[in-house]
């Protein structure tokens, strides 16, 4: 690209004589920025949102079961044991507290992806939230504050994303009843496979919960659509207490 | 048909790592083996997040009003409903779940309006 470099001085001149074309100057770092965003073109195209199959249209094999290290196998069989007696019927998350990953990527509600230089970032409709992850090449964080959608960070290979959380919210649950220590990590591998379908596989590695590590795949549907807002406060009925008993309101 | 259809709701509950279909809550204050029908005058339709809620004036009996959970704007608007699709005066025709407790609520299955038209809380969305 060139430019006309004129000045206010040189106007008379120019008037006669015309400006002199000069090479660009291009400011490296906008150089740098627009490299870095032209590579954001080269990734896949994942535009639009994208919708769980939870009626598993696609027919995908039935998720494995977990398995549970012995203390966390007593703490699951008790979970369910007392479902008979009304309790653990309905979790926090009645009460509009967001589930945290892994959950958040199964609500029934789509997620779209947006690309930036170094990140990309999910939105989910479900709770009205975001996930970010790095690109950049960082580190996960060591030490990082719990957050219920936990410290992304990425990398691609090919057209699959690769992406590992850590520092995931105590409150977060990995199945029904099934809480995490905070060696609990989660790589997700994320690529669209044709027109219709992206899939994930999770893979969950808790040494203190899992006797091994937990990988189940799921699918998403492409819809031309838009996100829409979801504010869980606005008008919540349900609830659930303390012994996840489950409450609604009728009024 | 319909607990067929809430029953695949309830196996997207244990698909989706505990959470359910219902988006935010598991399905227990409601009785799924049971369906009743609820025929009423609309009081207020609620379209709003986390669900929408429907309260009704049963027909011959103006002190009973029954409390309709629905599934979430965010659902309905992607299968054909809007926020004007009930509207208070309505005469309408609803398929309901009941609460177990014995109260006058329930999970809103179906709603047939006036002129013959049935909507349903759970998708009709042609699969591609």
């Amino acid at each position: 690209m060139t430019k006309i470099t004129c000045t206010a001085a040189a106007l008379a001149v120019v008037l006669l004589a015309g400006c002199a074309p000069s090479k660009p100057a291009v400011d490296p770092a906008v150089k740098a920025a627009m490299d870095r965003w032209a590579e954001v073109g080269k990734l896949p195209d994942w535009s639009g949102v994208w919708e769980i199959d939870w009626r598993n249209t696609r027919g995908m094999p039935p998720r494995p079961a977990m398995k549970f290290t012995p203390a966390w196998q007593v703490k699951a069989d008790t979970y369910k044991k007392n479902q008979a007696k009304g309790e653990n019927l309905q979790a926090d998350v009645a009460n509009c507290v967001p589930p945290g990953l892994p959950g958040i990527m199964s609500q029934p509600y789509p997620i779209e992806f947006l690309y930036q230089p170094g990140k990309v970032v999910m939105l989910t409709e479900a709770y009205y939230m975001y996930r970010q992850v790095w690109t950049d090449g960082r580190k996960a964080p060591e030490d990082p504050d719990p957050y219920f959608n936990g410290h992304s960070v990425g990398h691609w290979e090919g057209d699959t994303l690769v992406v590992e959380t850590v520092g995931l919210h105590a409150q977060n649950r990995i199945g029904p009843g099934i809480g995490h220590s905070e060696q609990l990590k989660i790589v997700e591998r994320i690529h669209r496979v044709d027109k219709d379908w992206l899939e994930i596989e999770t893979t969950l590695t808790d040494p203190e919960v899992l006797a091994e590590p937990y990988t189940s795949t799921t699918s998403y549907r492409h819809l031309e659509d838009e996100l829409r807002e979801y504010v869980c406060l606005e008008n919540n009925h349900d609830s659930a207490d303390e012994k996840g008993r489950p409450g609604i309101r009728l009024e | 048909m319909n607990t067929h259809r809430i029953a695949l709701i309830a196996a997207a509950a244990s698909l989706a790592f505990g959470t359910t279909a219902v988006a935010h809550h598991s399905t227990a204050m409601f009785d799924f083996s049971k369906t009743i029908e609820i025929s009423g005058t609309v009081k207020d339709f609620e379209w709003t997040n986390p669900h929408t809620w429907t309260n009704v004036t049963v027909d011959g009996n103006k002190t009973a009003v029954y409390g309709l959970e629905g599934m979430s704007p965010n659902y309905l608007s992607r299968n054909g409903w809007t926020k004007r699709t009930l509207k208070p005066g309505d005469k309408v025709s609803f398929e309901v779940h009941p609460l177990k407790d014995g109260r006058k609520g329930g999970f809103m299955v179906s709603a047939k309006l006036a002129d013959g038209t049935v909507l349903y809380n759970l998708p009709k969305r042609p699969e591609k």
